[in-house]
């Protein structure tokens, strides 16, 4: 995020850019668009770089404005961001329109190519410091000339070098006034064209009336006016509040650090290799399917492919999670978004841009921050009475002093439009839900919209479903039981020699248990006439004896030949002719950390629930393991909806932890709901937030910091509540002149944003403790 | 304290050379990366 809180393009009468129609065709425009809609209806989506937003107001602005067009099917602003996506018919109207119509509203927007974003922040970054500057130096220099008069008492200075004091001042005053505070009368201009009321006004109108008053007092003293002069308060908080924003745009870049440097990480050009061997840098629109690639040591991959010569490490952590480098052998797949750690490699591209896992995840991102919180649209609603609210009361102020001197009722008016702070209000909830939101991402939790931070630290029952959530999908070999006379080791052998035959996942978990066993593996056993019978077994001839490997009715065991059977087990069994020989349990892997993670959530008063689709006994077997009390077996998904219901009837407010898969409609009925991302395509689970890694135990920290999130930004309203609340009535009675006033501004939304950023840190403890 | 009415007018016009000072630093990008410019003093010189 780039400083694009001081534009100055208001300054200059829109207009359309001649340069804008290259991007009419499509070929241009999908280098930030893709397409999206259906064929009997093909749409566009485009994203822009906006400029010149202040307030939350603004987006509001640019959502009417654009959705007026013909031809613009929705738009969505997001301010924190700074960016616009628009859906548009390509039939009905083009790029430049569009931007000539955000022109027009006293915005400015570019297509948020990558190359053209960074160039603009320099120049943005460069203009806003600079008028930063300007502010402060002049503001130090007008101290000089008003010191003074702290000092003196009236008629103790000769009234003409009283004059010359003051008329340096004013000359000083003047580049504040012109130029750094440009940006605020420009923009309070652009609001009143277009009968809007923002931020900005009472802002741009305190400076102004502080202005006036201390110039008319400079060069006609004894007149209507009064003859004391205010410079000294207009450049400090001038000063002040371009401080504020300075360091606002600082701390917001860096709490969406980790976001900016997940969505843009893929560098824009890659090396592609020629046909004669030899390679040429080209932009990563032109990378097609099939190509090969040259991809540097710390570069990050740029697509999903394989990697065709030379070995390397890699870090997947922000894609999977795993945070220790991967080694990757020539032939192995690499995945876009991750970083090529250990040496230059050569790969062949296999899927691109959005198709890739990274170019979801950067996709649901932006999605997020898009999407307005519940909260953020109240403060929304609230700002704009607030600031006619503030409007009247400067009036009145003026009006109820007006007796005592114009110039002492102008400058408390001044006071009240600048103390005002409806900024703190609209920025407490996005501040503090994007920093948690860049938090989540850390951990490889991604979020699909801000809101279900709210819902998350409402919950009061958490239901997980069982395979592919508590345990992991494969299924292990936990123990086995061998006729006496026969070895373990031969067991296993005999039995991996049919299993390896197979795909069945069983047959898989027992072909690995024999893999495992160093014994087993030394065995080398040849069958003949191996075959599979779907559902029931294999079966095969070992030494002239028919071999059996499967569930009881296949293999022709009865229970009395049993030695110990166990019902927290899935078993198979190994038989010849002469009967029984070994019987597998079989029982899914629990994942680790899982029962820490449910004593977690226990502790923190929730009930935890365990809806399974499987048998009874291992459903009541995981439950027992992990240390869940209240479980259900053999639901249909209609019973788990049905289960949901219930609950939903008794006001439960249900977190659902399924895999994403299977659970769809039950994840999307929930309060809350969260899928695993291993083996998903992102963009099918229908949960609130994914879990990239699949790992349950950061359930707990994922909402305790949920619940931190909420009460800061409760701290942040609170705190922009009682500031206005206290500091509008000092004001408004005469007690805070106007520098104090700016200074109580300018901290005040920076409080807000400060408090916000402790989110942008994860911390590992109980979900109720701390109480921030 | 007659030459108060030179001084006054002086600190103006020196606050404006130290302001076009100032410009010509952050348009020349003196104040990008701070940090950059303090580690080449502990650099190696190449010859």
């Amino acid at each position: 995020m780039e400083s694009h809180l001081f534009s100055d393009t208001h300054s200059d009468e829109p207009q359309a850019n001649p340069a804008w129609t290259i991007l009419d065709t499509p070929e241009q425009w999908m280098r930030f668009s893709q397409s999206v809609g259906d064929e009997a209806q093909p749409l566009v989506q485009s994203s822009l770089l906006l400029d010149g937003l202040r307030c939350a107001a603004c987006s509001g602005t640019v959502e009417r404005g654009l959705s007026g067009l013909p031809g613009i099917v929705s738009a969505r602003v997001s301010m924190s961001k700074k960016r616009a996506v628009v859906v548009w018919s390509a039939e009905l109207t083009q790029p430049s329109t569009i931007l000539a119509a955000i022109q027009k509203m006293g915005y400015s927007a570019n297509p948020a190519s990558h190359n053209e974003s960074q160039l603009n922040a320099t120049q943005k970054n460069r203009a806003a410091f600079w008028r930063w500057l300007v502010a402060g130096f002049c503001m130090m220099q007008v101290m000089m000339y008003a010191s003074p008069s702290y000092f003196t008492k009236t008629g103790e200075i000769e009234t003409d070098i009283n004059l010359l004091l003051n008329w340096a001042a004013w000359l000083l005053s003047l580049p504040v006034m012109l130029f750094s505070s440009r940006s605020f009368f420009s923009n309070a201009w652009h609001d009143l064209k277009a009968k809007q009321i923002s931020m900005d006004l009472p802002v741009a109108l305190g400076i102004g009336i502080t202005f006036v008053v201390s110039s008319a007092a400079t060069f006609d003293p004894s007149g209507w006016w009064g003859d004391v002069v205010y410079f000294d308060s207009l450049t400090m908080f001038v000063f002040f509040l371009l401080s504020a924003r300075l360091i606002e745009v600082k701390l917001h870049s860096k709490t969406l650090g980790a976001m900016e440097a997940l969505v843009s990480r893929i560098p824009e050009n890659t090396e592609r290799q020629n046909a004669d061997g030899s390679y040429t840098r080209v932009i990563n629109s032109q990378l097609s399917v099939g190509d090969i690639v040259r991809v540097n040591t710390g570069e990050a991959f740029p697509a999903d492919g394989l990697l065709l010569s030379g070995q390397t490490k890699v870090d997947e952590s922000l894609l999977t999670g795993e945070s220790t480098p991967i080694h990757k052998n020539k032939g192995e797949h690499v995945v876009a978004g991750s970083y090529n750690l250990g040496a230059t490699v050569n790969m062949r591209l296999e899927t691109l841009g959005e198709s890739t896992q990274y170019g979801q995840i950067v996709q649901l991102i932006n999605q997020a921050a898009i999407e307005k919180p519940r909260l953020s649209q109240l403060a929304d609603r609230v700002a704009r009475p607030f600031l006619f609210f503030i409007l009247l009361s400067a009036v009145l102020s003026a009006v109820l002093l007006w007796e005592q001197g114009h110039g002492l009722a102008l400058m408390t008016a001044a006071a009240v439009l600048i103390v005002t702070c409806p900024c703190a209000l609209s920025l407490a909830t996005p501040a503090a839900m994007l920093a948690s939101a860049s938090a989540f991402v850390k951990r490889g939790i991604l979020i699909r919209h801000l809101q279900a931070i709210e819902s998350i630290a409402q919950i009061d029952t958490v239901i997980f479903d069982k395979t592919g959530t508590l345990t992991d999908n494969h299924i292990a070999v936990k123990s086995l039981s061998v006729k006496d006379g026969l070895s373990e080791a031969q067991a296993l052998a005999m039995a991996s020699a049919l299993a390896s035959q197979s795909m069945h996942p069983i047959a898989t978990a027992v072909a690995y248990a024999a893999k495992q066993n160093p014994l087993a593996n030394a065995l080398t056993i040849t069958l003949d006439q191996v075959e599979e019978q779907v559902g029931a077994g294999m079966q095969g001839r070992f030494e002239q004896r028919p071999l059996k490997l499967g569930s009881a009715a296949f293999c022709g065991v009865h229970s009395d030949q049993l030695q110990a059977s166990d019902e927290r087990y899935q078993q198979v069994y190994l038989t010849d002719d002469s009967g029984w020989l070994a019987t597998f349990n079989l029982q899914e892997a629990i994942k680790a950390n899982t029962a820490q993670a449910i004593a977690a959530l226990q502790q923190a008063q929730l009930d935890v629930e365990l809806l399974s689709g499987d048998q009874w006994h291992t459903v009541k077997n995981t439950a027992a393991l992990v240390g869940i009390k209240v479980f259900q077996a053999a639901c249909s998904p209609n019973d788990k909806l049905q289960r949901l219901q219930g609950l939903k009837l008794q006001g439960k407010k249900v977190l659902m932890v399924g895999d994403g898969l299977n659970d769809g409609p039950i994840l999307a009925s929930a309060h809350v709901s969260i899928a695993m991302g291993k083996g998903v395509p992102l963009t099918l689970a229908h949960a609130d937030y994914v879990l990239l890694n699949g790992d349950i135990s950061e359930i707990p920290a994922l909402i305790k910091h949920a619940k931190k999130t909420m009460r800061i930004i409760k701290q942040n309203i609170a705190w922009a509540v009682i500031y206005n609340a206290v500091c509008i009535p000092l004001a408004f009675f005469a007690w805070l002149s106007p520098w104090q006033a700016g200074l109580g501004m300018a901290t005040s939304s920076l409080i807000v944003v400060l408090n916000a950023l402790r989110l942008s840190q994860f911390s590992h403890s109980s979900i109720n403790s701390s109480k921030a | 304290m007659d030459i108060l009415f030179v001084l006054i007018p002086l600190s103006v016009v020196l606050a404006l050379v130290v302001l076009a000072g100032l410009w010509w630093a952050v348009y020349r990008g003196q104040f990008e990366d701070i940090e950059e410019e303090g580690r080449r003093i502990f650099e190696e010189d190449k010859e």
